[in-house]
């Protein structure tokens, strides 16, 4: 008895502690207008690294009033997925304002969003607008987005392989299944279910196949017949899978290809670099962009539309989207392609980076054979097709 | 005719049932909704009417994934089984130093979770990973044709190293409980060590084999770590995998719940076997009780 009194006197002296410890801290932020700006982002751990570790402290540096809560929710659509619930929530529950004050998402995000009118259309307030030259930053997926995004990074998928092996690389899909058949088993991928880099060659596969880049990717419409039509497209890749090696996931796919299981495999060009960096890839590995292309994808800034704070929301976009951002931390640092065009950054960055990044795949390569991936539907048929036709 | 009465007495409703209410709130809540609303949702195509286009859709192309995880499951189980018992054998009758080393070293696994077990396999098993170049050390293989272990047998190789000590946990606690005497009459009585095994040791602790057996089973069943990062991307591979693949994807649940109804009825198997063997267990020792 004694003892459960003295534990509820306890009790009580830290809930006044707490309540005066909170009600001081109110005051305080009444006076200098504290900002705590939710940042929430897709992708893979490096994105979590750069909200917490960079530019969330360096934006607190310029502007001390506003701190930047970085949130990370996961990696592939998955990530997106779940902000895309939490904000579509929020704008169910009908609060006047939303917690999540910018996020970090993929492209499939877009189609969601736009659908249920949960973003705010803010790109063309801010300063950087004019060095966005993307086309990726006006449709996504065949959804018009123009205004309501802002392009962080531009990443693609290419084959890496291995010197040591590939003397000659395949400089298109023809060539490589012609090196397939006499290299059996030592081309290796994740299929459609082990990550976005197995899902990106399929996609280039049927770009090839059917030629349609232009109908599946940007103009449309959606044809159900098109779909029907890919039967062959699959069923030669299904007996191209037959020689092949199937790892597991993108990170899979490097690790093979270090380990030398495989001399060649897609991937994406900033987690190839990313490992060579940290050792993780052996740095005599080349890379090259088979014709007609592969595709590859951005990561956008978007501001859910009932933002408590949207004035500091934009100011965080801007700043990572400025050139001296872009090209210290999203170019040197991790290794992406600037979300902005890349003009901008000539001279910010050392040649030798410069040099490294797009020794392989040239900026010629890439506006020439760095693509969309398809329009919605077109994407999901794609998918689907693989499971029906490939046993 | 006492058990008869106590049956009856039960239909009363005395006012202690009440004291029931929290736990059977909390298991209509948490279980028994969520399960029924899988399957509810499994049965709504995607422009929401009644229909079975879902279960259409996944015969279509899940089915060969359906039976792969019965496969896997069914021969994780077995092996488990057979090697568990084994195991267990070995701890109840061995009493040198070095199976009291493995009674304490046999147990680590069951405190590694399922995506370090994932991630220790990923490497292990790979073609040049450490068992195939250790393989070629010893000349056994030649490391340009190493084993391909990314499969059914890497990913059952992977469950039956995680859930063997589990088991040997219960099987082994469950020798543990039977008499010496028994197993020094047998012997007495001129019975060979596998004899003692197959008609004393398994019979007398049939339950809590069947038991641990049903919990490796329908954990197989559900466990997607292990088969997303080894056999993530192949065909077939397993219900799991195409769970998530549905969900994140297409933001398809139609298809992502029929998958949930195709692997509940995969458990459903043991869970009816489960729940019978402990039913008649109640009705035995009844009697007796009352």
């Amino acid at each position: 008895m004694q003892k459960g009194k003295k534990f509820f006197d306890q009790l009580l002296v830290f809930l006044v502690v707490i309540g005066l410890v909170l009600v001081g801290g109110q005051k305080e932020g009444r006076t200098v207008e504290r900002v705590k700006l939710i940042y929430m982002t897709a992708g893979d751990v490096n994105m979590l690294a750069l909200g917490q570790n960079v530019i969330g402290p360096q934006f607190s540096k310029k502007y001390p009033h506003v701190s930047v809560m970085t949130i990370h929710t996961g990696p592939g659509n998955a990530g997106s997925q779940r902000i895309f619930e939490k904000v579509l929530a929020e704008s169910e529950s009908k609060k006047k304002t939303w917690d999540v004050d910018v996020a970090m998402i993929h492209q499939i995000f877009l189609k969601w969003a736009m659908e249920k009118n949960l973003l705010m259309p803010y790109a063309k307030d801010i300063g950087t607008w004019k060095y966005i030259t993307s086309p990726f930053a006006k449709s996504s997926l065949g959804v018009k987005v123009e205004g309501y995004v802002m392009p962080m990074f531009h990443s693609q998928t290419t084959l890496a392989y291995n010197p040591d092996h590939v003397k000659a690389p395949p400089k298109s899909y023809d060539e490589l299944v012609e090196w397939v058949k006499k290299n059996p088993k030592k081309f290796g991928y994740n299929g459609i279910k082990g990550g976005m880099s197995g899902v990106s060659f399929t996609v280039g596969w049927v770009y090839w196949k059917t030629g349609k880049y232009k109908k599946y990717a940007v103009t449309g419409p959606f044809e159900k017949s098109e779909v029907a039509s890919w039967e062959p497209a699959f069923k030669d890749l299904e007996a191209f899978n037959k020689n092949v090696t199937f790892t597991a996931g993108n990170v899979g796919t490097l690790d093979a290809l270090n380990r030398g299981e495989i001399w060649m495999g897609p991937v994406w060009v900033d987690m190839f670099f990313t490992f060579m960096n940290e050792g993780k890839m052996d740095p005599k590995m080349r890379m090259v962009l088979p014709e007609p292309g592969m595709p590859g994808q951005p990561m956008y800034f978007v501001i859910p539309r009932k933002t408590a704070h949207p004035e500091e929301a934009k100011k965080f976009i801007e700043f990572v989207t400025s050139p001296a951002i872009q090209a210290k931390e999203i170019v040197q640092r991790f290794n992406w392609y600037p979300g902005i065009d890349g003009s901008h950054l000539k001279g910010s960055i050392p040649q030798e980076i410069f040099d490294k990044i797009y020794a392989d795949v040239t900026p010629q390569d890439l506006s020439k054979k760095g693509r969309a991936f398809p329009l919605a539907n077109y994407f999901d048929a794609i998918l689907e097709s693989y499971e029906k036709w490939i046993r | 005719m006492e058990a008869r009465i106590s049956v009856r007495r039960g239909f009363l409703f005395p006012p202690y049932v009440f004291l029931l209410f929290p736990a059977v709130a909390f298991m209509l809540l948490m279980y028994a909704y969520p399960f029924l609303a899988s399957v509810a949702r499994s049965l709504i195509d995607n422009q929401g009417n009644l229909s079975f286009a879902n279960y259409a859709k996944t015969w279509d192309l899940y089915l060969k994934d359906v039976i792969f995880t019965f496969g896997v499951t069914i021969f994780s189980t077995l092996v488990t089984a057979l090697l568990s018992i084994l195991l267990a054998v070995y701890l109840r009758f061995g009493n040198s130093p070095i199976s009291r080393i493995l009674a304490g070293l046999y147990k680590l696994p069951i405190f590694i979770p399922f995506v370090v077990v994932a991630q220790m396999m990923r490497s292990f098993l790979a073609p040049h990973g450490l068992l195939n170049v250790a393989l070629a050390k010893l000349g056994l293989i030649s490391i340009d044709y190493p084993l391909q272990l990314l499969n059914f047998s890497g990913l059952s190789f992977g469950f039956i190293w995680k859930m063997v000590p589990f088991t040997v946990l219960i099987v082994h606690g469950g020798f543990q409980m039977i008499d010496n005497s028994y197993i020094e009459a047998a012997r007495s009585a001129g019975a060979t060590l596998f004899k003692v095994i197959t008609r004393i040791l398994i019979p007398m602790s049939k339950s809590s084999i069947l038991v641990a057996l049903v919990l490796v089973y329908s954990q197989i069943v559900g466990t997607f770590t292990l088969p997303y990062m080894l056999i993530g991307g192949k065909i077939p591979t397993t219900i799991t995998v195409d769970i998530a693949h549905r969900v994140n994807y297409f933001r398809d649940f139609g298809v992502a719940n029929t998958l949930g109804v195709f692997s509940y009825l995969l458990v459903l198997v043991t869970a009816l076997y489960y729940l019978r063997s402990t039913v008649k267990k109640i009705a035995e020792t009844a009697p007796a009780e009352a």
